[in-house]
């Protein structure tokens, strides 16, 4: 069935959340539709992923393009002019000094030492604009790519998104793993094969949380191998018993969890979390907060073929509220490019070093910016207006910077929308920026939102 | 007997009044009783069968509807005597009853009633204060108070009241904290409006939400894209809140709220679906007890159809009418039932455990589940499969195993395991009773964690050597006890002859002894151990 047939002969009548919330006295021609869209769907989003019955073989970890996404996610919307845009001698510059990069013609601040030395595989985009200054509303925007309230569609994320393009279905792992996240995005509706593995490091044990390692992947020691694939052999029974091909979502997503789940606990996700087989001079490189080991760990996942990895840098000692600096912005802007400086420049040297730049492509981004214009509490305030995310690696042009904000960093010149943002990382990836999914209710939803172009200058 | 003939004389009287289409004016009514209230929900549901020419679905068999019922007020399943009684029992009012029990019966030792308020308090808590709010850690504090009010079913309005008119100590700077008095027993309401973030703007969009069904936040920033809601909608709800809490003895100018300090815009309090703010708030009153009289009273358009929607879903699984968050969104039809149905809740005198009888009384609530989200029938003929709680998990899972209670045994429930599962839990756990967000580390958890492997240990598993070392039991009945102890029900022939063909395959002793503990494994691990059918 294809997604065009789909749309013309579909009406969309009802959006997608109201469908879900009530059947009562709902207009029953519906049925129709439905078996309909949820066909599309199935076709489209839910293929491939069954619980594959055999024994796991040999993990084939190839991505399908062999390319890989990193998004280094400063939650609570850093400021971009005390970190890649700064504007020395303006009442708007703060304190921090502006240095020289690699890069010839690019400075960002002096508490970014180590970025500036890997500037040349960087390219800053100055003049991000977006129109969303609420966090929640603001991350599910630049985590989507839609405003949230367009429509009632429930919109993937990115990491969804580029899981199903570049991931592979014979994965041992899966193709989103999100490390210690403030705010999740899901899957939407692609459904929960593309739901990300988050690794929170809730636990009270704090070796676990420092190597973020995934807790209970171990079984039991006194479980044997013939033990395990017996209970295996029979939970897989018992769940086509409950609900052979069933459509129900919960029935769907409890499935795939432990398909997966099993699946990792059969290959021991191939050693990917144990974070101790590396060398202590790299780990201590990247620093050893959760952050730096979460980019640690980012390069062990992408070197098994995961095709997303999401970091989260939402604090650091002494910073509670991540990047949301209302006040005392300059202390903790300084601390947190202390956590995230050693980390990502890194994780840039290591990928090179290991000939996985090429195919990874890192965004750094946040949800927004912060006003150029300082506050009376020392702080900067959210400001989606104009405001700077720095792309690398595979698929980009570094030593560059694009766009610009203007000498008081209040307009912004050549300004970049969050869908040719989105362009510019697929076309980047090698995904194409036109393609579609199909949501449930048979309406073609395209990866990027509509008026998205890559941006050429960007890309390599 | 005698409650059983009553039951059936009120049965034959809802018959009757339903069967002339009327209802007795409310003035003269005697109160009904919660199955004439379940005997109005079938009629409704029964017009509607008729006009749209479907069939009902049968009702679930006596199993099934008692791990549910267990499930929805107990907040876990059954144990396997409950079950042989429930399933020996011949009388033909045995699943009303039983409902009755659950809600109203507080003796111990099972304390029905008590664990039914207790398991309320975890779904309103939620339900309250949802995981995205800025306090959603401290929300469970609330739940002792939320205990209390659901135990002695305070009327639904006074409820409200409580939770608007309670005030949160301001911070005085320099000062210590100090716990609520203990002679306010109803201080601890606060905990609700830290968990929201207790700014004006934090506490309008939260209480709006959670009584009215309405979502005004977007209306904060800009009109609402979608409704009819303005900005001095929102910050006329926002402006309520702005005061100390005063009562002046004369009358006062309403209070107002500054919404931008840039542009210094300011709205002045006035009340939904009114034309203008208010005129003044009268001479002893606060404004925030204008609020709470307006919002519960029985002329709220919302209040009263809200508070029955989400009864609705909690109980059905979705929503009577739309989404419970939101009741704009509800077309014509379905608000009519709705409204309905929220008139005999404000003539029950907004009595939640009535209303809460009624619904599991009625046919309605014994629909089979739905395996297809394509079905429309699906909340009409039938009910969604609903995920549990993580407290629901963690308590079936203690009942299932037999896992020790008693404080001086130092079980889960006392020595930090409880805690930890629940916290892993939580990380997933469902928005709506139909969402299942369960990931990869929490089917971890349930595979490899400490309770699981401790309930798979023939050494350490109270369940699994009771039935691997009962000498009266053939397999295939160790079989059946399984299941009856963990998913209420007996094995299919299918499941039977599978399980006891892996049986008959183990090489010895030893190995068909381990035999029964992969089998349990494989039920807790199952969907249908998660997913309320």
């Amino acid at each position: 069935m294809s997604a065009r047939r789909l749309r013309l002969s579909v009406p969309v009548r009802h959006p997608a959340a109201d469908a879900a919330a009530s059947r009562f006295m709902a207009p029953f021609s519906r049925r129709e539709l439905f078996g309909l869209g949820l066909a599309g769907a199935l076709g489209v989003s839910y293929s491939g992923w069954l619980p594959r019955l055999a024994a796991a073989a040999a993990g084939k970890a190839a991505a399908k393009q062999g390319k890989s996404c990193i998004l280094l996610w400063m939650n609570g919307g850093p400021s971009q002019t005390d970190t890649f845009d700064l504007k020395p001698g303006h009442a708007n510059g703060g304190p921090f000094k502006e240095i020289a990069t690699a890069a010839p013609g690019v400075r960002i601040s002096e508490h970014l030492p180590g970025i500036a030395q890997q500037m040349n595989d960087l390219a800053i985009i100055r003049s991000l604009s977006t129109k969303e200054g609420e966090h929640g509303l603001a991350t599910r925007l630049m985590l989507t790519g839609y405003a949230a309230q367009q429509a009632a569609v429930r919109y993937p994320s990115l990491g969804s998104l580029l899981a199903k393009e570049l991931g592979s279905d014979e994965s041992d792992l899966p193709n989103f793993i999100s490390l210690s996240p403030f705010r999740m995005v899901d899957a939407g509706f692609l459904g929960p094969n593309y739901a990300p593995l988050t690794v929170s490091g809730a636990s009270n044990d704090p070796n676990t949380r420092a190597n973020l390692a995934l807790e209970d992947l171990v079984p039991p020691r006194d479980r044997g191998d013939a033990a395990l694939k017996d209970q295996f052999d029979i939970l897989r029974f018992m769940t086509r018993q409950f609900d052979e091909n069933s459509s129900a979502e919960a029935v769907q997503a409890h499935r795939a969890s432990y398909a997966k789940a099993m699946r990792m606990v059969e290959t021991q996700a191939r050693k990917a979390f144990e974070l101790d087989q590396e060398p202590a001079e790299l780990r201590d490189a990247y620093g050893r907060n959760r952050f730096g080991q979460g980019c640690l760990l980012a390069r062990r996942l992408v070197e098994r073929g995961v095709a997303f990895v999401e970091v989260t840098l939402a604090g650091a000692p002494g910073n509670v509220a991540g990047w949301d600096t209302h006040a005392d912005n300059f202390n903790q802007v300084k601390t947190l490019s202390q956590t995230l400086d050693p980390a990502w420049a890194t994780l840039m040297k290591d990928l090179r070093d290991r000939g996985l730049l090429s195919s990874t492509l890192v965004v750094w981004m946040g949800e927004f910016g912060r006003t150029p214009k300082i506050n009376p509490n020392g702080g900067r305030d959210h400001f989606p207006m104009a405001w700077s995310v720095v792309l690398g690696g595979a698929g980009i042009r570094g030593g560059q910077a694009f766009g610009a904000s203007g000498a008081d960093g209040l307009t912004p010149e050549r300004a970049v929308s969050v869908a040719s943002l989105y362009a510019t990382i697929c076309a980047a990836l090698g995904v194409d920026p036109k393609k579609e999914n199909i949501s449930p209710e048979g309406r073609p939803i395209g990866l990027v939102d509509r008026g998205g172009e890559p941006i050429k200058e960007l890309l390599s | 007997m005698a409650r059983g003939l009553a039951i059936a004389i009120a049965v034959l009287g809802a018959l009757v009044s339903t069967a002339f289409g009327q209802r007795p004016a409310a003035a003269s009514a005697p109160r009904m009783t919660s199955q004439e209230l379940a005997e109005w929900i079938d009629a409704r549901f029964a017009e509607q069968y008729r006009q749209t020419g479907l069939e009902p679905a049968a009702a679930v068999d006596d199993a099934t509807f008692l791990r549910r019922l267990f499930l929805d007020l107990q907040g876990r399943i059954p144990t396997v005597a409950q079950l042989r009684d429930f399933l020996a029992d011949q009388g033909s009012l045995k699943r009303p009853n039983y409902v009755e029990r659950l809600v109203n019966a507080d003796e111990r030792p099972d304390r029905f009633a008590r664990r039914t308020a207790e398991h309320q308090s975890r779904v309103w808590r939620r339900m309250m204060v949802p995981a995205s709010a800025p306090g959603a850690a401290m929300a469970v504090q609330l739940e002792p108070w939320l205990t209390r009010q659901f135990a002695a079913n305070t009327p639904y309005d006074e409820f409200a009241r409580k939770l608007l008119l309670v005030s949160l100590p301001r911070p005085i700077a320099g000062a210590v904290p100090q716990p609520p008095p203990v002679s306010d027993s109803d201080a601890a309401a606060a905990v609700f409006q830290r968990a929201v973030g207790a700014q004006p703007e934090n506490l309008a969009s939260a209480y709006v939400r959670v009584f009215l069904g309405v979502r005004l936040n977007c209306a904060q920033c800009h009109d609402h894209p979608f409704t009819d809601w303005k900005r001095d909608d929102f910050w006329g709800i926002a402006a309520f809140f702005s005061g100390d809490g005063a009562k002046p003895a004369a009358p006062q100018p309403p209070p107002t709220i500054v919404a931008d300090s840039t542009s210094g815009l300011a709205f002045s309090a006035k009340l939904l679906w009114a034309e203008k703010p208010l005129e003044q708030t009268p001479a002893g009153k606060s404004p925030r007890d204008v609020l709470a009289e307006w919002m519960t009273s029985p002329a709220n358009p919302n209040f009263a159809a809200t508070v029955v929607n989400r009864t609705w879903q909690y109980l059905c699984g979705r929503g009577l009418a739309g989404s419970v968050d939101d009741l704009d969104r509800v077309s014509p039809q379905e608000r009519q039932v709705l409204d309905d149905l929220a008139k005999l809740f404000v003539e029950s005198g907004f009595d939640l455990r009535w209303l809460i009888m009624g619904i599991c009384q009625s046919r309605v609530y014994q629909q089979p589940y739905s395996n297809d989200p394509a079905n429309e029938a699906e909340g009409f003929t039938h009910r969604p499969l609903k995920t549990l709680l993580p407290e629901q998990v963690f308590d079936s899972l203690e009942q299932a195993l037999g896992l020790p209670v008693a404080k001086a045994d130092n079980g889960p429930r006392f020595n930090g395991l409880r805690d930890q599962f629940v916290a892993r839990m939580n990380e997933a756990a469902p928005e709506s009773p139909a969402d299942y967000k369960g990931g990869i580390p929490q089917a971890l958890m349930l595979m490899n964690g400490q309770l699981t492997a401790d309930a798979t240990n023939l050494d350490s598993s109270r369940t699994l050597r009771a039935v691997v070392e009962a000498p009266f039991l053939k397999p295939e009945e160790k079989i059946e006890t399984l299941y009856l102890a963990a998913l209420t029900r007996k094995p299919a022939p299918q499941e039977l002859e599978f399980l006891l063909d892996y049986y008959r395959r183990q090489p010895g002793e030893q190995e068909r002894k381990q035999a029964f503990a992969q089998m349990l494994w494989g039920l807790l691990n199952s969907p249908e151990f998660v997913l309320s059918r």
